[in-house]
């Protein structure tokens, strides 16, 4: 496991979301929307952008430049990627978290 | 919010004036990064805006600037944290050239500046209170000089202004007669588009509990048009309003008087108050900070000058009479006329009335005219007004600079303490420029916060000055209040101070020949560079502390001479106060008999030893009159035909209840009335200068033309000033030559204040609407001859104490600095057997060396600056020898302790301890 086994509350419901839309091309503003709509927690933009960049820090996301766009003020939007590591830390928080789930008996079991 | 409420392209908004909030969009441009991560931000933002702005314009520019604050506030400080550390190095920064980059490394230099200033408390605290005491001198003071000579008059247009004068040989510009106005007025009207009078009155004014006296002013009816003033409220007195004598009952009030003693009442105009028990309407109220057309004399209130004469109840008519000359004359240029047309017009109109009245207009004299702006007061006063404001700025400059001296040489300390630190970062590459601007912005944060304690310094302190009953000899009005030049004034001096005293040492500290302090030399006791600069600095205070103390020394010994000068007068408790019986209310009978009426009413007063009366009370500053003499074989002075002797009117009490000596012949008696023989008193001055063959008891003299005998000889006394060559004097009896004007002197035994509001009383007693426009005690009233030194001696005793106070404290700093860093030295002396005793004399030694050097300086200077104070001093010689010998004693003893108390802290130093330390 790697070292940082642990992720604030935020910055996983940023990956998860970065994860969810991986298919679409995640941008801040799409986290940011499915933080609102499927996390139910609203935050700003900063807010967002400081956690993608920490990810990305951590190496837990990656991102590259898109394409400009008349409607973002002529500004290209940054596209978002979970990476194979951060992929392994949302599977180990998971993981954590079911075994905290799960009854007493299949602990002792495992 | 969801992403698919996106707008297609063509809906995109088309209006140019809408967006995101602009200067929201430069901040998030200034603090995001310059990359794509950057842009990607600012796009998200924009989309967002644009999508939030499609349904409520105002709230998604309110969002968006929220937005942008957040991120300024987290990138901002993310991007700072990484610079930082770099930054407080000193490293060279990428982002320093723009604008966001100055303003961060400012940032970060204030917040750096802070933390070390509070991590030293004791060297913040002293500093600031240094600067703090410096800059508030200077506040003090100039908040003064401003208010007395600065400070915009506010008149209109005041290049085109010209104040006209009368002047002689003896008193080259007083004020104007007005029918010589007149004249002026009908003989210029080529050059000037309007001249003006205005004068003086002391009115009386009728309150709920009584009377108050008031100090007012008569002006003509051109006199606020021609200034440019405009009403407050109502209207200002015009033409209309200065057509007769006695006919125009209205008054203007001043704007402190209105505030004052109607509460700024907004229904002022159309209400009638009372003066001398005439009902006077009031048009109107001038307009804030408008004081009057002479400096420091702010009137209470206006009226037309054809009301003065009733107001003051003046038995002749002042607007006929060529010599009554009291009023203050200002004229405007016509529009293209210059300043020499002007005179070449007042040389013409001198010259007519020199032929014309050749009785009042004398050879000498003539119309004299000045540019306003380039007067203060009066050129007469301003002679000595300009060099006094000259030197109290001077002297409180001197002290400013013992205090930035003070701040110069702890940073230097300071910087010393630092070497090692600085010398680390200027070899890891940090570039001066910055540490020199981080350790400039830590002096100008001191000085910033002594600027502003300096300015609570000094508005107490004035609030103290205007506290204070100075025994004036009229009221004035000076508005000290801290206007925008005097904050100015506060805010360049701090910042001054702190740059230019930050400056040198930070650069010193920072010289980048640094291997000596790698090699870490101050552990050896050797020399540090900053030392000498110090040393300087040491020097540079005590000879300034020197010359200050020298120049409150000579004014202390003046006011001393000063005061022991005898008046020959008024030695004992005595009332005085001052009535007029109104000519128009009483005869001169009449008169004569109120003041012999209450004269006895004073004298059968308890304790009242003896009551005079005389028209001028002698050491009047506002008051001289002189009669003209002529004596057989007595040459008058050149261009004259007659010598202008100053004189008084009195009854047979007076010489007794001033006392006065008679020395030869009789005084003042009853008989003297006005169909007896007319007669005269002079003093011994008078015989040695007009009747010095003696006899001078029986001669007789002309005075004003007509023949008087002189009858008796009193002892001399002083006549205008305490310092005067004893002046000649003539006393005419009071029933020869009567005056309305009568100071009842009143001397007791007992108190003379109480015996001042006794006066007063029996006064109003007789007849309640007597005017009383002066009441004080002979102590107070001599007072004001002093008032000038007194003023001095304090100011500048006050400032020189300061300075000396300062200027140990720098020298305290300096030898417990040196004590501190000559320890492992110290450390080796005394483990080698040297006792404490020798070592405390070695660094006191060494304090004392830089002291008698800056003593020596200090004196030389003193010796030089004391010549240009001759002016001022009475009594002493500029070179007083106990003054130059007292002062160096008492800088040696104030020094000697400022740096033998740090020094004898070496006992306590652990030899052992301190050879380990380093």
């Amino acid at each position: 496991m790697a070292k940082g086994s642990h992720l604030g509350d935020l910055v996983e419901l940023v990956l998860l979301a970065v994860r969810r839309l991986g298919e679409v091309e995640a941008d801040g503003a799409s986290v940011r929307a499915v933080l609102s709509d499927r996390g139910d927690r609203r935050v700003s933009v900063s807010t967002v952008y400081v956690t993608l960049m920490r990810l990305e820090e951590k190496g837990y996301a990656r991102s590259w430049k898109g394409e400009p766009n008349a409607r973002r003020g002529g500004k290209a939007r940054r596209l978002y990627a979970v990476t194979p590591e951060g992929m392994e830390i949302l599977e180990h928080v998971r993981t954590v978290r079911e075994r905290m789930w799960a009854p007493a008996s299949e602990v002792a079991r495992g | 919010m969801s992403r698919q409420a996106q707008p297609p392209e063509d809906e995109h908004r088309a209006d140019p004036g809408s967006g995101p909030p602009r200067l929201a969009t430069r901040l998030l441009e200034g603090v995001l990064p310059p990359t794509d991560r950057g842009a990607a931000i600012l796009g998200d933002l924009h989309e967002e805006f644009e999508a939030r702005a499609r349904k409520d314009e105002r709230a998604a520019r309110r969002w968006y600037v929220v937005e942008a604050i957040g991120i300024g506030v987290r990138y901002g400080r993310r991007t700072r944290r990484n610079r930082r550390g770099a930054a407080a190095l000193g490293a060279p920064q990428g982002h320093d050239r723009s604008w966001e980059g100055m303003v961060d490394t400012l940032f970060t230099n204030v917040r750096y500046a802070v933390r070390r200033l509070t991590r030293s408390p004791m060297f913040t605290l002293v500093a600031v209170l240094s600067l703090g005491i410096g800059i508030g001198a200077n506040t003090a003071m100039f908040s003064l000089v401003n208010a007395a000579i600065i400070r915009d008059m506010g008149f209109a247009e005041p290049e085109r202004l010209v104040d006209v004068y009368e002047g002689t040989d003896d008193f080259t510009h007083g004020t104007l007669s007005y029918p010589d106005y007149l004249d002026f007025v009908e003989g210029s009207r080529d050059v000037f588009e309007a001249v003006t009078v205005s004068r003086f009155a002391v009115v009386q004014a009728d309150t709920e509990d009584g009377v108050e006296t008031l100090f007012g002013a008569g002006v003509t009816g051109e006199f606020f048009d021609l200034l440019g003033i405009d009403a407050a409220r109502g209207r200002l007195l015009g033409e209309e309003d200065d057509v007769a004598p006695g006919a125009h009952p209205v008054v203007v009030l001043g704007h402190d008087y209105w505030s004052s003693r109607y509460a700024a009442d907004p229904d002022i105009v159309g209400r009638q108050v009372r003066l001398r028990g005439r009902p006077y309407a009031v048009i109107g109220v001038t307009p804030e900070g408008f004081t009057g057309s002479v400096r420091g004399f702010a009137p209470a209130l206006y009226v037309p000058v054809m009301m003065v004469d009733e107001l003051m109840g003046s038995t002749g008519n002042s607007l006929e009479s060529r010599g009554s000359q009291s009023y203050f004359g200002t004229a405007r240029l016509r529009d293209g006329a210059t300043f020499a047309q002007a005179e070449a017009a007042a040389e013409r109109v001198t010259a007519t009335l020199r032929e014309r009245h050749p009785r009042t207009w004398t050879p000498d004299k003539e119309f004299v005219l000045e540019r306003t702006e380039d007067v203060i007061m009066n050129p007469m006063i301003d002679r000595f007004v300009v060099p006094a404001a000259g030197m109290i700025m001077t002297v409180v400059g001197l002290v400013l600079l013992i205090a930035c001296a003070n701040l110069a040489s702890f940073l230097l300390a300071r910087a010393a303490d630092r070497r090692k630190e600085i010398a680390v970062r200027l070899a890891v590459g940090a570039r001066r420029r910055t540490l020199v601007a981080q350790l400039l912005t830590e002096t100008v944060i001191l000085a910033g916060v002594g600027g502003a304690l300096g300015i609570v310094i000094a508005t107490q302190g004035l609030d103290l000055l205007l506290a204070a009953d100075l025994p004036l000899p009229f009221p004035i009005t000076l508005d000290l209040s801290l206007d925008r030049t005097v904050l100015a004034f506060s805010a360049l001096v701090s910042l001054g101070a702190g740059v230019l005293f930050g400056l040198a040492p930070a650069l010193q500290s920072t010289n980048p020949d640094v291997a000596p302090a790698l090699r870490d030399e101050s552990a050896g006791g050797g020399r540090a560079r900053g030392a000498s600069l110090r040393n300087a600095l040491v020097v540079g205070q005590v000879a300034v502390s020197v010359v200050l103390l020298v120049g409150a020394g000579l004014f202390l010994r003046s006011l001393d001479a000063s005061r022991r000068l005898d008046p020959g007068f008024g030695g004992t408790p005595t009332a005085l106060v001052q009535l007029v019986t109104p000519g128009d209310r009483y005869t001169r009978e009449e008169a004569l008999v109120y003041q012999r009426t209450l004269r006895e009413r004073v004298a059968a007063l308890p304790g009242v030893q003896s009551v005079g009366v005389i028209d001028n009370i002698h050491l009047d500053p506002l008051n001289t009159q002189t009669v003209r003499v002529q004596v057989d074989g007595i040459d008058p002075p050149p261009g004259q035909d007659f010598h202008g002797v100053d004189y008084a009117v009195i009854d047979e009490h007076l010489l007794e209840a001033l006392d006065i000596p008679l020395v030869e012949g009789r005084g003042i008696e009853a008989l003297d009335v006005a169909d007896g023989e007319p007669v005269a008193l002079v003093n011994q001055e008078f015989v040695h200068r007009f009747l010095p063959e003696g006899g001078a008891v029986g001669r007789e003299v002309r005075l004003n033309g007509d023949p008087v005998r002189v009858v008796g000889v009193t002892a001399d006394h002083k006549v205008r000033g305490l310092g005067e060559a004893p002046r000649p004097f003539v006393y005419r009896p009071i029933r020869q030559s009567f005056s309305p004007y009568g100071w009842v002197a009143a001397r007791t035994g007992g108190e003379a204040e109480r015996l001042v509001l006794d006066v007063i009383a029996e006064a109003r007693a007789l007849d309640p609407d007597i005017m009383v426009t002066q009441a004080k005690t002979m102590r107070r009233h001599l007072a004001v001859m002093l008032l000038g030194r007194e003023l001095g001696a304090m100011v500048v005793g006050g400032f020189a104490l300061l300075a000396l106070l300062l200027a140990s404290i720098g020298l305290y700093g300096t030898v417990s600095y040196a004590v501190a860093r000559r320890a492992r030295e110290v450390g080796i002396r005394l483990s080698l057997g040297a006792d404490v005793g020798s070592v405390i004399r070695m660094l006191t030694g060494s304090g004392m060396r830089l002291v008698a050097t800056g003593g020596a300086i200090g004196v030389l200077a003193a010796a030089a600056a004391a010549q240009l104070l001759s002016r001022l001093l009475y009594g002493v010689p500029p070179l007083d020898l106990p003054t130059f010998l007292v002062v160096p004693v008492v800088v040696g003893l104030v020094a000697f302790m400022a740096s033998w108390v740090p020094a004898r802290r070496v006992a306590r130093i652990d030899p052992v301890g301190a050879l380990r330390s380093e």
